[in-house]
């Protein structure tokens, strides 16, 4: 019933519509005609629910195992479990590009249900139907989802056991919500820009789409991540790939506008930077969506790509960043007005922090793109990778947190919080009795003393603003607890970063590694605690046997903390070897065991690692991420839009 | 007027990017950009000495350096890249002419093993570079690529990308027997 043909006619409709969603509401504005305008928001609601059909017909089509469409036999295999039948349909460029658009659809509904109806409004949804325009033709003409095969194959040719993985199934969901989130603060903007009143009520508006875009970049950054630590069985979490950059510059900026839009929404300065962070962040989503389609960068994932797609997406980029920012340099100077806080004001720390950010995205940038360029202009072909990063992104960062700690402790305009004074005292003297406790006791690298000094100075300074705020020795606390949202989803947010700092310090400073060949019965020490190996048993799975290794692990005074057992399993079926890695995940760190190559007679290689609070990496992303939702609650407000057209 | 100005220097620094992306692009699809002919730094230089860890003896090393006495080749691979698979048929071939060194490129060691089992192994030796650090020490650009060494360790030519049945004939079998009536 729900034929692919479906699917493929649903899309063509939505594209019809966007066309629709952007003359007649566009026609209506330049007449001042409101029964035209009124049309954006049906529009904006037929082209959703029709992206959304369209995406349960390739959903069915992959449940029921269609291999007559060419997507779901090249992606998909009869023998998958059903889960990894369904997010199959996202593992690949087709399917995924109609995620990104089903996510534009899903937010453009929550628009038009969210906003109260106005001139911004309707401009916002001229504008989101340009972008789903484009994604659509994209998806159409280059990339349909929905091409069938004759003659359809007997079965699949996706069943790969590594790609069965629940972190890469919903890693590229939570991206893309992402993603996709700040294109709305891109249109908000530009209907803003257009319009030209950017205003607090503008901000509150958009600083709901911005935070709630962030979360969920960070969530699914954080999923790679983590994705990319247990399964590769590499140990690291972060590799400084074009494609791990690609999210991360997005999200710096994010970050960016994050900070900027409270200080239009407060006080209606930064005005027209925080339009140009909300087209710069959403056009590094763009890059970060396409930078491995386009045939343009070739990274390791990225060889097969199909240069005239590239040539299509460079238009989407001419028209979604160059018309934008033509439009800024137009309007730029006509929005916002003189600047007239105090040197030492709570704007001037988040200018400072939109600096630093900005900064650090260019770092990011530049390395990505370098080879290219030097390409071009030389010939030579280069590959940028961590040593640069490390050399020219972690001393920004550092001096970033160095701020960090002082920025929420200033008010608006002019001076400090009353518990700023004991709040810096505190973390200054935390962080220089770090430096000096650990200069004598341990042989810690400068960088490594500097990183963990900046974390307790960070750390510090939110714990002392918390406390001499809260004043909890003092009667009547109950009343200082009353603060808004946006305050204790600063605080759990900032000590996000604390935690993942704390974690990403912990793990490389102090890792312990024990790479070993030994025969059964034989004791390996791995730091203070040691390792007994009691040979290798096979096991059987539900559709594999397993080599599996029996360790025991013994702290130092030779008590037995636990098992580990790693394995490699045999798929028959597929004739593969997938290695699964032995976690023992604790607060305190992970043990992780990977077991090598080896039989009975020679003995067997297990590589052993432990990497002291690790998961606080991903613990304290998780915390940005629920900080930011946090701060998107508001009190119910009784007070009437001001932008609400009288009808 | 000086104000206005300085709005458009974001998009001024975009325009710049993006002629620098069309010309690359545009150079591509002419075909005038061709990403297998690739000159390399190390083009005439002693290889880069690289020692890794044995795929197929878990106690071994692979080393390549400038100690051997016959023209090599070293040829990056993995499992997960489609080319490689495309390529099997001429490093076969080539096989038979000169040795081949395959270094595993951020790969698993099974799935290089299953890999070589499914599509021939053509090398006398393999190294698992797992982390990818003797990729970056050789510059390499993407998987597949392969370098031809003269016995003494110059490097000597680089190629990007699978060989195909037209640079096998044109290229790689002319420059080995070349090689070898030295």
């Amino acid at each position: 019933m729900l034929s692919p043909e479906i699917g493929h006619f649903c899309l063509i409709l939505a594209l019809v519509t966007s066309v629709a969603q952007i003359i007649l509401p566009t026609l209506g504005v330049l007449r001042a005609d409101t029964r035209l305008t009124t049309t954006a928001e049906g529009l904006q609601i037929i082209s959703s629910i029709a992206i959304f059909i369209s995406f349960a017909s390739l959903l069915y089509a992959f449940i029921v195992s269609d291999f007559s469409v060419q997507l779901v036999a090249s992606h998909s295999h009869s023998l998958k479990p059903m889960i990894y039948k369904i997010t199959g349909s996202w593992g690949n460029h087709e399917g995924s590009l109609l995620l990104w658009i089903v996510i534009l659809g899903l937010f453009g509904l929550l628009f038009v249900i969210r906003e109260a109806r106005a001139r911004l409004k309707t401009l916002t949804l001229i504008v989101m139907g340009g972008i789903t325009l484009a994604f659509l033709a994209f998806s159409l003409f280059t990339s349909n989802p929905f091409t069938r095969l004759s003659p359809a194959p007997l079965d699949g040719r996706g069943l790969n056991p590594v790609l069965q993985d629940i972190g890469l199934a919903l890693h590229p969901p939570m991206l893309y919500l992402g993603y996709v989130g700040l294109s709305m603060a891109f249109a908000i903007a530009i209907a803003g820009l257009i319009i030209g009143q950017v205003d607090k009520n503008w901000a509150r508006i958009t600083r709901f789409w911005v935070v709630l875009a962030w979360s969920a970049l960070t969530a699914g950054i954080a999923l790679g991540s983590w994705w990319a630590y247990y399964e590769l069985g590499w140990g690291g979490w972060w590799f400084w790939d074009p494609v791990e950059n690609a999210s991360l510059m997005p999200w710096l900026a994010a970050t960016a506008l994050l900070h900027s839009v409270i200080v239009v929404e407060r006080r209606e300065q930064m005005v027209s930077w925080t339009i140009l962070m909300a087209i710069t962040a959403f056009s590094l989503s763009l890059v970060g969506t396409f930078i491995v389609r386009s045939g343009l960068l070739t990274s390791v994932h990225s060889f097969a790509s199909d240069p005239a797609r590239g040539i299509f997406i460079l238009f989407i980029l001419l028209g979604a960043v160059g018309l934008p920012l033509f439009l800024y340099g137009l309007r730029a100077g006509k929005i916002g007005r003189a600047s007239d806080y105090h040197l030492l004001s709570r704007e001037t720390g988040l200018i400072l922090n939109n600096y630093i950010l900005v900064v650090s995205t260019f770092i990011v940038l530049i390395g990505t793109l370098y080879p290219l360029g030097l390409e071009l202009f030389t010939g030579a072909k280069i590959t940028v990778g961590a040593p640069y990063f490390d050399a020219a992104f972690n001393p920004v960062m550092g001096i970033g947190i160095l701020f960090m700690a002082i920025g929420p402790l200033l008010v608006w305009r002019r001076g400090l919080i009353a518990s700023a004074r004991p709040a810096l005292y505190l973390s200054a003297g935390g962080a220089l009795a770090g430096i000096i406790l650990l200069l004598v006791l341990s042989g810690i690298s400068v960088t490594g003393i500097a990183g963990i000094a900046l974390t307790l100075w960070l750390g510090l300074s939110i714990i002392g603003d918390m406390v001499f705020r809260l004043r909890p020795w003092q009667a009547g606390m109950g009343d200082r607890l009353r603060l808004p949202a946006t305050q204790w989803g600063m605080w759990l947010a900032h000590f996000g970063m604390v935690i993942f700092l704390t974690g990403a310090l912990a793990s490389s400073l102090f890792e312990r590694e024990n790479i070993v060949r030994v025969q059964k019965g034989a004791t390996i020490p791995l730091g203070t605690e040691t390792l007994v190996f009691d040979g290798v048993e096979a096991r059987t799975g539900p559709n594999y046997v397993t080599e599996t290794a029996l360790l025991r692990l013994f702290d130092k005074d030779g008590q037995l903390i636990d098992g580990l057992y790693p394995e490699k399993r045999f798929y028959p079926a597929e004739r593969q070897t997938t290695t699964e890695a032995a976690i023992r995940t604790r607060l305190s760190g992970d043990h992780y065991a990977v077991l090598g190559d080896g039989d009975s007679d020679t003995g067997y290689t297990l590589r052993l690692y432990h990497k002291p609070l690790v998961s606080w990496i991903w613990f304290g992303a998780v915390m940005m991420a629920c900080g930011g939702l946090i701060a998107l609650y508001r009190r119910p407000n009784k007070a009437v839009n001001p932008l609400v057209e009288a009808r | 007027m000086a104000r206005s100005i300085t709005h458009f220097l974001p998009l001024i620094l975009f325009a710049i990017l993006a002629v620098i992306a069309a010309i690359a692009l545009v150079m591509t699809l002419s075909g005038e950009r061709k990403i297998s002919e690739l000159p390399s730094a190390l083009i005439g230089k002693p290889v880069p000495v690289t020692e890794l860890p044995s795929l197929t003896d878990a106690q071994a090393f692979v080393k390549i350096d400038g100690t051997g006495n016959a023209p090599y080749m070293v040829n990056f691979f993995a499992s997960w890249c489609a080319p490689c698979r495309a390529e099997a048929p001429a490093l076969a071939i080539l096989a038979k002419e000169i040795d081949i060194i395959g270094i595993a490129y951020k790969d698993k060691p099974e799935d290089s093993r299953k890999f070589l089992a499914d599509f021939g192994n053509p090398y006398a030796r393999i190294g698992i570079d797992n982390a990818g650090n003797a990729g970056l020490d050789w510059g390499v650009y993407g998987v597949p690529e392969t370098y031809i060494i003269s016995a003494d360790g110059i490097v000597l030519k680089r190629h990007a990308g699978p060989i195909d049945g037209d640079n096998l004939r044109k290229i790689f079998l002319p420059f080995i027997a070349s090689l070898k009536a030295q």
